[in-house]
């Protein structure tokens, strides 16, 4: 059965906890949890793409046994709410009773991300024999001012249902959560693991990896299994034999080039071209600002211009991400960046 | 003109009578019904109704009063569908005009509550319930007339002011001596409980055709020709079925005009048109000269701000062409967006004059370098497409993908939907591996090119 399946990352992904590479104190303590039969809601620290929710999702799984399925819940905060969602939360706000002075007869509503997708979870009662429910809230730092509603959900239900909150951020989480629950911090996975588990893909798809080239692989992923992964499958279009030369060549072909195009029409100064691909991009990504700029940000760095110059780039994106934060349009925010860069090239 | 030249028009021509007035198409859920005949009927049934419960009440109030109280009966009610009925349609189109002549072709008085009258619970019940339970002493001499309560403007019942109205004529709708009929522009979710008793009919706008007829009656009548066709075509186009709306910009215009500047009186009392928008936008760039002319220009026009800076944002580029004068244009822009973020967050309105200035004056004379721009440039509509929002296909093909493997929907677009690119890219059999492992149709196989 899983040999049908054509992309490798899935095809190895790991399904018990055991078998995760490389990140041997955490799933430790994970069964030290699961033998227990009892835990605080927990947070999940890490950087991008290391398998935090993996992570999550198995240890879910080994935790609750056969009543899995029906207890556990996968929420994305980053996601946003359907209109449908919104209209379902607007008719569900209730007018206050308890409440005098000039909250008296008011209509109180919840945020209404919690208003519909954790409340009507969280308030169910467990199902089967499991001890409680859990519910796995992913990018939880997106939230923002929404956190502060998980407080008291994480009080008066943290008996019924337990929270494993997901971030790739800890200081963008209020200390009022943290508090709450137990951190678990995430790791990339350390070179040892990270070879041995490719050399076994490499055995099973019958590759010839050098462990030279596994290195590079670690240094270019970043340690991330997945990334590394895809790379290996690609390269191995062209062949059962990889080297460190197609390596490099697919990575540069791999990296996501509309940015850097982005910076080279910019640097020429047609700005109406950069604005036309700018929005381009943000509707085939799906970025919001904050990711557009930090994106810009990466490809900008590595740029072969003179630190001074580079300085001043910074602060031309980090003054646009500034403004952005009250600005109620992004795009005006992110023109302005462009047009700035369109000036910046002519000045150099 | 005749004595009664400084009553409004409006009041002047309100139909006497249902024969004389153009009907407004009517629906009820989705069915076309005929409003007058409706009307009619609705409130013949209700005094027929109301007889026959009053009748039964009088009985069981005397047993009520022979018998001891825990076996009082229950009264008799109307329903309370048969008791009232709401009339819902854009302003203008003669929702209050028709009740009125409606109660003058039956002879009846309107008893009327606004949006003018506070309408709490208490000052409701007062004024209705004068009208609705007395019957006064001289009703056993004359027939007086009957009644008809028309609240008008329902969906005006909001804040703390109307506090408890909405169940007041709930109330109201229950016990009930005369019909009654509601007027209201649009949907209002408070509103709601009201809808779940009371029938609701939609009242659409009058078609052009029976507007000019109007129009032209009134024009006749009050013996006016210095209207050209084209500018009653006008009146009536941008007022898109509003008929008192037309008829009081008739007045306007008639009342200040000296023949020439009809079409320029048209336009100062047009409202909110893109036409508007794009004479500011070129006027904007084009013609002023120092902040004064730009403020001036913001300050007389109508159009939401809004929507103005984006207009701003969007055709930036066609009227400014260096790059410093479009930097420094963006500088004051991004400003005045930010400011803007401030005062809508915070409330801060007394910063609304550093963002006209700002987006408005700002951006316009940033030009340093460059003439301004002459002849005709196009204006662009600004986009409104939310940045983040999924299309159908992409929607669909991501619940695909992650129904195999569990990641996040914008995981899907900014991380493995490229690679899947890429992987299929390289050869056909790949692709076609990855379309049949996920199922994916011709559409979808689109967004892997």
């Amino acid at each position: 059965m899983s040999t049908d399946i054509p992309i490798w990352r899935i095809k190895y992904l790991p399904s018990k906890l055991k078998e995760i590479c490389g990140k041997k104190k955490c799933i430790e303590r994970l069964e030290e949890i699961i033998k227990e039969k009892n835990f605080p809601h927990l947070l999940f620290v890490g950087a991008e793409g290391i398998g935090k929710t993996l992570i999550a999702r198995l240890f879910t799984k080994e935790f609750l046994g056969e009543n899995h399925d029906t207890n556990t819940k996968l929420v994305y905060a980053d996601v946003p709410l359907t209109e449908e969602e919104r209209k379902l939360a607007k008719s569900e706000a209730y007018v206050s009773t308890s409440k005098i002075g000039s909250m008296a007869g008011k209509k109180i509503t919840t945020p209404a991300f919690i208003q519909v997708k954790v409340k009507p979870f969280v308030q169910l009662k467990v199902l089967g024999g499991a001890p409680f429910k859990i519910l796995i809230v992913k990018n939880f730092d997106v939230l923002g001012d929404n956190q502060q509603g998980f407080r008291r959900l994480m009080e008066t239900y943290g008996s019924n249902c337990r929270m494993i909150l997901i971030t790739t951020r800890i200081s963008r989480i209020i200390d009022p959560i943290i508090s709450r629950c137990q951190i678990f911090l995430i790791s990339q996975s350390d070179f040892v693991s990270f070879s041995h588990l490719l050399k076994t893909i490499a055995n099973k798809e019958s590759l010839e990896l050098t462990d030279e080239v596994i290195e590079i692989l670690y240094r270019i992923s970043d340690g991330k299994i997945a990334k590394a992964i895809d790379l290996l499958q690609l390269c191995c279009i062209s062949g059962n034999i990889i080297s460190s030369n197609s390596l490099y060549e697919f990575v540069n072909t791999f990296k996501n080039d509309q940015i850097r195009k982005l910076i080279e029409i910019c640097f020429e100064g047609a700005f109406s071209k950069a604005r036309t691909l700018m929005r381009d991009i943000i509707k085939d990504y799906k970025f919001n600002t904050r990711q557009f700029f930090s994106h810009l940000m990466d490809e900008l760095i590595n740029l072969p211009l003179s630190r001074f110059e580079l300085i001043k780039l910074i602060n031309i994106i980090a003054d646009a991400d500034f403004r952005a934060i009250d600005g109620r349009d992004g795009d005006i925010q992110i023109s302005s960046l462009l047009s700035k860069l369109c000036l910046f090239s002519e000045k150099m | 003109m005749c004595a009664e030249s400084n009553i409004p028009w409006v009041e002047k021509y309100r139909p006497k009578s249902i024969k004389e007035m153009a009907l407004p198409t009517a629906k009820v859920e989705g069915h076309r019904v005929d409003l007058a005949e409706e009307l009619r009927s609705f409130v013949k049934t209700f005094f027929l109704e109301i007889k026959k419960i009053n009748k039964a009440n009088k009985n069981t109030r005397g047993y009520n009063r022979t018998v001891g109280e825990k076996e009082q009966k229950e009264e008799a009610k109307l329903d309370s569908k048969k008791a009232a009925i709401l009339l819902e349609g854009p302003p203008g189109i003669g929702k209050t005009s028709i009740i009125y002549a409606l109660a003058n072709d039956l002879n009846m008085e309107v008893v009327e509550t606004n949006a003018s009258d506070t309408r709490t619970k208490d000052s409701l019940q007062k004024k209705l319930n004068e009208t609705t339970k007395s019957h006064g002493i001289m009703d056993f001499i004359v027939q007086s007339k009957q009644k008809l309560i028309l609240i008008d403007e329902v969906d005006g019942i909001y804040g703390t002011k109307d506090r408890g109205a909405v169940p007041a004529i709930i109330n109201l709708v229950e016990d009930t001596q005369f019909p009654i009929i509601m007027c209201s522009n649009e949907y209002k979710q408070n509103l709601q409980p009201l809808y779940n008793v009371i029938r609701r009919f939609e009242i659409h706008p009058l078609s052009e055709e029976e507007i000019h007829k109007i129009t032209k009656h009134i024009l006749t009548k009050e013996n006016i020709s210095i209207l050209k066709p084209e500018e009653l075509d006008l009146v009536i186009k941008k007022n898109s079925g509003d008929l008192r709306g037309i008829i009081n910009d008739l007045q306007g215009i008639i009342q200040g005009s000296n023949e020439n500047n009809n079409k320029e009186l048209i336009f100062s009392l047009n409202r909110d048109t893109t036409e508007e928008i794009f004479t500011i936008i070129r006027d904007l760039f084009q013609k002023v000269n120092n902040l004064k002319e730009a403020r001036d220009l913001t300050n007389k026009s109508d159009v939401d701000y809004n929507f103005l800076y984006q207009w701003v944002n969007e055709n930036l580029p066609t009227f400014l062409t260096f790059n410093e004068d479009l930097a420094q244009a963006y500088e004051n822009l991004s400003i005045a967006d930010e400011i803007f973020g401030r005062i809508r967050k915070n409330m801060y309105w007394g910063l609304l004059p550093y963002f006209y200035d700002l987006f408005a004056g700002g951006v316009a004379l940033s030009r340093k370098r460059s003439p301004p721009t002459k002849g005709f440039r196009r204006v662009v509509f600004p986009r409104f497409s939310r940045s983040g929002a999924l299309t159908a296909a992409e929607k669909d093909f991501i619940e695909k993908i992650t129904n195999k493997y569990e990641i996040s929907p914008f995981e899907v677009i900014q991380d493995f939907l490229p690679f899947l690119k890429r992987l299929s890219s390289s050869s056909r059999k790949e692709l076609k591996r990855i379309s049949e492992w996920l199922d994916l149709d011709a559409k979808e196989k689109k967004l892997l090119k």
